[in-house]
């Protein structure tokens, strides 16, 4: 297993519920332990609840810049993109971290950003999560991708598996994960940037089965009973 | 089946059509629009229908139409699509068909916002469209149980011949857990051959069904209420579920709540029992019929100095409490009903400010 390496502007694509936001606040967190200036952006349109910006305050404390709609629209049921967007990508920082929303209905804000991506590198990251409806399979995965790539006028370049059943995952889900995202790696031809797994279970995993970084996982977006950060 | 993640909402598409409801009409409107998202794709591959209307009122009639052809019928919406679905409900209970309705509610009065709430249980229990009608509610507080109750609602509206609602509230839609169908359900629709109509060539027979609400005679009127009555009188005797937590405990306070809102409060008691102070709560899990006999007597706990029942509205389901306890103990209410879920801790100084008090 390497390490995590992305830079330059990430966005981060996938069926709906497969963990994009947790998978983004988390990968957020931990590139900018290591240094790197990172800042993001909800683009999650479809989505009701249980966005980037309901995790907005850990991201401001831990210094990372957040774009998010305007603080009166938070909670409204519209699609509505900030402006300031195009201009973050346009002058990216180090590490410049899109949530987009799910599946090709959530990527299709990404086509009307298309201007400000000529030119850049831009990393389309798909992440998988085996246990969610639509995706249990390569097929399933592949489907969606394309759906993907379709609305959002993107190719996806790298792949993430996130499988977990929450407080329910055992090191088995994470291997069976591996092991289906390795094989939409090699169907696809498209590689995998890392895989993730809770901090809780990486003492009980053995990683040397991975040849790819492990992005530990401390969950942001919890219900209000449960506490945020564990 | 091994455990999948599902949002509630999908979740409780899924159950609809494990229960063998084919035929799924609605219109979208936030916290619930994913049942329809998801039943779009899943609805044709089991050979069923899933149908837009073009707008609440005309999905009401849907349902309606449906019910009455004996169909297993399934409907959801959030708390201002259903005021529109009132009247269809109503027309639905008058005319004794079974039909299965979800409210994923939102905030409201009016079109309130778009976070959880729990602001329709008058609606739900008590009336909403009009008429002497009740409908069978029961209220999930997960995703798990959400698929349960879902199933379950099926079975329930056809032994009772009437509509039976779901009620959650946004979160229990929006969130994801871990969840499992049962693996060898096999659904059994009731044989409804003497009142559906299902088509005199599909039943063999040379016998007319009508499905109606309209009785003009006064005799048959008040008697057709009677069925009705007898019917929910049943449900009273039958149907009531609910959960005791800590029950067993010499709890100093008693919390009444339901759906998200009672995790919130499990946290809280479980949090306030580590430092020493027990506190009991009955969780409703059908809001009609009530658990009235379960709420009195634990309300009559000698420990027990205290009732409050917290909601996410601004006191509803309160009143029910207060006329289940009968004055044994001092009742009251707390809650939120903006959008935004008290914490466990914004519980826990309530409860201690009511035991100082």
């Amino acid at each position: 297993m390497g390490k995590i390496e992305l830079k330059g502007i990430v966005i981060i694509v996938g069926n709906y519920g497969s963990g994009k936001t947790e998978t983004a606040v988390n990968l957020a967190f931990h590139r900018k332990a290591a240094g790197v200036d990172v800042r993001m952006a909800d683009l999650d349109l479809v989505n009701p609840y249980f966005r980037t910006r309901e995790a907005r305050h850990i991201l401001f404390e831990k210094g990372i810049q957040v774009v998010l709609p305007e603080e009166k629209y938070m909670n409204a049921d519209l699609p509505i993109l900030a402006p300031q967007v195009a201009g973050l990508i346009r002058n990216p920082a180090e590490l410049t971290i899109l949530d987009a929303g799910g599946d090709d209905t959530g990527t299709t804000v990404l086509a009307a950003l298309a201007d400000s991506f000529v030119g850049r590198d831009v990393n389309l990251i798909q992440v998988v999560n085996p246990l969610r409806p639509f995706t249990e399979t390569v097929e399933g995965c592949m489907r969606i991708q394309e759906e993907i790539e379709a609305s959002s006028k993107l190719k996806v370049t790298g792949l993430v598996s996130n499988a977990n059943l929450i407080d329910e995952t055992t090191p088995d889900i994470i291997y069976k994960g591996y092991e289906l995202i390795q094989e939409l790696s090699h169907q696809a031809g498209i590689r995998v940037e890392f895989i993730t797994a809770h901090e809780k279970l990486l003492p009980g995993l053995d990683l040397s089965r991975f040849d790819t970084p492990v992005l530990p996982i401390l969950r942001q977006l919890v219900p209000p009973w449960k506490k945020q950060g564990l | 089946m091994a455990k999948v993640l599902m949002k509630g909402n999908e979740a409780i598409g899924e159950a609809a059509i494990r229960a063998g409801c084919k035929n799924y009409f609605a219109y979208p409107i936030t916290p619930q629009s994913e049942v329809a998202e998801y039943l779009a794709k899943r609805m044709p591959e089991v050979d069923g229908v899933f149908l837009q209307g073009e707008s609440e009122v005309a999905v009401g009639y849907m349902i309606f139409g449906a019910a009455a052809c004996g169909e297993r019928v399934m409907t959801t919406s959030s708390s201002p699509g259903v005021s529109l679905m009132s009247e269809a409900i109503s027309y639905i209970a008058g005319a004794r068909c079974p039909a299965v309705f979800v409210n994923i509610m939102r905030g409201g009065p009016g079109l309130g916002g778009i976070l959880p709430s729990q602001a329709d249980y008058f609606q739900a229990t008590k009336g909403g469209g009009h008429g002497d009608y009740r409908l069978l509610v029961m209220a999930p507080e997960g995703v798990q149980e959400a698929v349960d109750m879902t199933m379950k609602a099926f079975d329930l509206a056809e032994k009772y011949r009437g509509p039976v609602m779901i009620m959650g509230d946004g979160l229990i839609g929006q969130m994801m857990e871990p969840v499992e169908f049962p693996e060898d359900f096999t659904p059994t629709p009731m044989n409804n051959d003497d009142w559906a109509t299902s088509g005199m060539a599909t039943r063999g027979t040379d016998k007319r069904n009508l499905v109606k609400s309209l009785f003009l005679d006064p005799k048959q009127l008040n008697d057709h209420n009677l069925l009705l009555k007898a019917g929910y009188d049943r449900m009273r005797q039958e149907e009531v579920r609910y959960e005791g937590y800590n029950t067993d405990a010499e709890y100093k306070l008693l919390i009444v709540s339901y759906g998200t809102m009672s995790r919130v409060c499990k946290t809280a008691i479980d949090t306030m029992k580590e430092e020493g102070l027990e506190i009991g709560m009955v969780r409703p899990q059908t809001l009609f019929p009530f658990p009235e006999q379960a709420i009195h007597d634990a309300a009559a706990k000698e420990s027990c100095s205290h009732v409050v029942s917290i909601e996410l509205s601004m006191g509803q389901m309160v009143e029910d409490v207060d006329r289940c306890v009968k004055g044994q103990r001092p009742v009251t209410w707390y809650g939120e009903c903006g959008g935004d879920i008290p914490t466990p801790e914004e519980i826990i100084d309530h409860v201690k400010s009511l035991l100082k008090n």
